[in-house]
């Protein structure tokens, strides 16, 4: 996986900027792919692979900030930098909150370019390798029995085999079997390796009932 | 006892037939001219021509005829019973009222002429065989029936043609008195024939018988001369009279003209005091209409048909000082000024040519030297067929103005600049966005040069690229600098010939980042054919400005509508016409009629200035700027028209 090439999209209306971004680009030996609109690149088909986004604020039709919040409730999360000919501060904190990695001005230093890209590229590749270890923690949970999923958040809230017992009302002997088969299912090697297991997926600690 | 022995042979007296004949002929004469009388006369005077006219007829005949039996005579004595004889003279009388009744009608038909004819003959034949049964003689007559029967006739045939001749002889004025002679001594002879026929019709019979004598009386030589005498005075009378009322008559008639003609005179002389008051009338207007001509405050002059100057008046010569000399005919083309003196003589020749009213503005030297604006019209007079008399024009000094004009001209420069100069610092953002743009792409293919040139192995392909595309840009920037210079700089309007749709492209280029920081989507709907137009290049370009900004302002509020923007060109006749239209809230109708008043603006930061300087600008350009409506919902839409070169 860690083997497919990176890509960098770059959106900007104005082809002689596109051009010059693309041949600077690829001069440090990125792939790169140009589109003129929001639209264009919408509508285009991304490869699988680390890839970050150069998006021009101003653009036809949207605004670069509006197609930012689009694309995040799209669930598509791609690195942001963007560049604009005439940014102000607002414009810039607002991009940065939103989680935008780089917001260059035109003219913009090349280095300071390519070292956002560089950036952009590692976030997404650290946010791949996460994505794919939550899908492969996903399918181990997948594997549990309802009675193991049940204990699961008990166990992971730190709960002794008898108060988990009492909890789902069961002998403590059932428990113990429960917990080792959850364990070994999900590949755990400790408790607290559960416990981050569990916070990867999103999984919230049980609250016992009554002490 | 009445013996059968043979008739009684009579002789005639021949001096007595002859005194008969021209009785007849007196009498014949008196009837013509008493026709005249009676027919000119009306009213009783008529009836007592009539009456008058009648008696002396009808005693004439009467004397003739009974002359004619007194020539006659025979071998016993003769006397005449006197009322017998009074009877044959009333009869005549009777006979000569109705032929004169008869002739003095204003028409005479054959019928009528007929049967007055029978009447009238009818009358005269009674009185001349009761005439003869007034003899008392110791005889009895026997009457040859085919004599009596043409004595009948000839008196008939002899009234028929009296009625004739009188009713044509009757006109005053027709006939002369030689004809009128002719005609009684006719008449005269036809009467003595029928009297001498109805009297050799008859044969006197001795008889034994002794006449009645009672009432009879004898008529002697001198009784007989003495009816002679009475009936030729009467008839003289008659006709003198009848002259003398002629005479009278026409004297009245030369008297009633007299006074027509006096009367036609005095008003012809009337008329001639009319016409001479009228004529003074008209020279006073003329000399007034020329006092006027020559003082009113304007230079008037006229021309021929063929154009050349034939009246200049008093103040054309003194306010020029140029005199007549060199005013009239076409000498006055030498003191036009020389730039302008090609252009006014052909505007005029070909007005003279055409006979189109004539506009035309030129400069024309002053006695001084000085040269000075005039506008000079003139409209053609035409004949009612349309030919052309006249020329008619004036001259009027238009410096003053023509200054005015180039000062307001000036100051709308200044304030047209001015207002530029706002909006372009309202497009700041947009124009420093418009030349980061390619310099963007500037500094970053020089970097990728250098980092070219940096390398072991610096791919020259790629280095010439980019390096032109450097170049690209670098030309594109500078073009968006001069294009905003060019609107900043303050220059004297000019007039060229404009490509309208470079203008909206221009415009279209300089704006397209405002509209792309407001989300505004472009769409452009040009004409292909456009003429050119004649203006001013900037402050065409200023009025698309403001009219795309005030459309992009417009539109700023609109959150849930897309933002669209059209600008339309097209050709309309040899007008052409740009239309910018944007989808917002559109114009109230009572904004609309104020948007282009000065200091009027919707917008919390507008001064107000920018549509009015538009307008101002389009109607400098000779054409018009105005808000449409339009039924496709709300929408501002506005249009502009510029008459093309």
């Amino acid at each position: 996986m860690s083997n497919v090439a990176p890509v960098v999209f770059v959106v900007d209306d104005d082809p002689s900027v596109r051009r010059a971004i693309q041949r600077l680009v690829e001069s440090v030996g990125l792939q790169v792919e140009l589109f003129g609109s929001a639209q264009e690149f919408l509508r285009s088909e991304r490869p699988d692979a680390p890839s970050c986004l150069v998006l021009d604020i101003r653009l036809p039709g949207i605004s670069g900030l509006d197609f930012q919040r689009q694309l995040a409730e799209a669930n598509i999360h791609i690195p942001i930098i963007f560049i604009t000919a005439h940014g102000d501060i607002p414009m810039t904190v607002r991009a940065m909150k939103a989680g935008a990695v780089e917001f260059l001005t035109k003219p913009f230093r090349d280095q300071d370019l390519l070292d956002a890209i560089q950036i952009a590229l590692e976030r997404d590749r650290t946010r791949r390798v996460q994505e794919t270890e939550v899908a492969k923690l996903r399918e181990r949970y997948e594997s549990l029995t309802p009675r193991e999923r049940e204990v699961m958040p008990l166990v992971v809230s730190g709960l002794l085999n008898k108060q988990i017992a009492a909890e789902i009302g069961a002998s403590e002997a059932t428990v113990k079997v429960h917990r080792s088969q959850l364990m070994r299912k999900m590949g755990a090697e400790s408790v607290a390796d559960l416990v981050r297991m569990a916070a990867e997926m999103g999984i919230p600690a049980a609250k016992p009932k009554a002490p | 006892m009445i013996s059968a022995s043979a008739a009684m042979t009579g002789s005639y007296d021949y001096l007595q037939v002859v005194l008969s004949v021209v009785i007849a002929i007196s009498a014949s004469y008196a009837a013509l001219d008493l026709g005249g009388r009676v027919t000119a006369a009306s009213g009783w005077v008529r009836r007592a021509w009539l009456i008058g006219g009648a008696t002396a007829m009808g005693f004439g005949i009467w004397s003739m005829h009974f002359t004619g039996m007194l020539a006659f005579r025979l071998p016993v004595l003769v006397s005449y019973s006197w009322p017998t004889v009074l009877l044959s003279l009333l009869v005549a009388i009777s006979a000569s009222a109705f032929a004169l009744y008869v002739v003095s009608r204003h028409e005479l038909g054959m019928v009528r002429a007929l049967a007055g004819s029978v009447i009238m003959g009818s009358g005269i034949a009674a009185m001349h065989y009761i005439g003869m049964a007034a003899m008392r003689l110791a005889a009895v007559f026997r009457f040859h029936p085919l004599l009596v029967t043409l004595s009948v006739a000839f008196a008939i045939a002899f009234s028929f043609a009296a009625l004739i001749l009188v009713f044509d002889l009757r006109e005053e004025t027709k006939g002369t008195p030689s004809r009128k002679i002719a005609s009684a001594v006719v008449m005269g002879a036809a009467v003595s024939a029928m009297h001498y026929t109805g009297m050799a019709s008859a044969s006197f019979m001795p008889s034994t018988v002794a006449p009645g004598l009672s009432h009879a009386a004898s008529v002697s030589s001198l009784g007989n001369a003495g009816i002679v005498i009475v009936t030729l005075i009467v008839l003289v009378t008659v006709v003198l009279t009848s002259a003398v009322d002629r005479r009278l008559a026409s004297q009245r008639a030369e008297l009633e003209r007299g006074r027509e003609l006096a009367t036609i005179n005095e008003e012809l002389r009337k008329e001639m005091l009319e016409r001479q008051r009228a004529e003074d009338a008209l020279r006073r207007s003329e000399d007034q209409l020329r006092l006027v001509i020559d003082t009113i405050p304007a230079l008037v002059w006229s021309a021929s048909p063929d154009g050349s100057l034939d009246f200049l008046n008093q103040r054309w010569l003194e306010y020029t000082g140029i005199s007549s000399e060199r005013g009239l005919g076409w000498a006055w083309a030498e003191e036009l000024h020389p730039e302008d003196r090609e252009g006014f003589v052909n505007a005029w020749r070909s007005a003279v040519a055409t006979g189109e009213p004539f506009e035309h503005d030129v400069r024309v030297r002053r006695a001084d030297g000085e040269y000075r604006w005039f506008s000079k019209r003139a409209v053609p007079l035409r004949d009612e067929l349309g030919h052309i008399v006249k020329w008619y024009g004036t001259t009027t000094d238009i410096e003053d103005r023509k200054r005015a004009e180039c000062a307001l001209q000036e100051a709308q420069a200044g304030l047209s600049h001015v207002t530029r100069v706002t909006t372009m610092g309202e497009l700041a953002a947009a124009i420093a966005h418009e030349v980061n743009q390619p310099l963007a792409a500037i500094v970053t293919n020089a970097n990728f040069c250098l980092r070219q040139l940096a390398s072991a192995t610096p791919n020259s392909d790629k280095l010439r690229e980019a390096i032109s595309e450097i170049v690209n840009d670098g030309t594109r920037a500078s073009a968006v600098i001069s294009r905003i210079r060019a609107l900043l700089q303050k220059s004297p309007p000019e007039r060229v010939a404009v490509n309208v749709n470079q203008i909206i492209q221009e415009v279209t280029i300089l704006l397209r980042n405002e509209m792309t920081r407001n989300r505004v989507s472009l769409r452009t709907d040009l004409a292909a054919d456009l003429p050119r137009v004649s203006g001013d290049p900037v402050q065409l370009q200023q009025v698309l400005i403001n009219l795309v900004m005030n459309s992009i302002d417009a539109m700023r509020s609109l959150a849930h509508r897309p933002r669209e923007l059209l600008i339309k060109s097209a050709r309309n006749h040899n007008e052409v016409s740009i239309q910018v239209q944007d989808s917002g809230a559109g114009l109230d109708p009572e904004r609309a009629e104020h948007i282009f008043e000065p200091f009027f603006t919707t917008k919390p930061e507008g001064i107000g200035m920018g549509l009015s300087i538009s307008r101002s600008i389009v109607e400098s350009h000779g054409g018009r700027l105005w808000a449409a409506s339009d039924s496709k919902g709300p929408c501002s839409n506005l249009l502009y028209q510029l008459s093309s070169t």
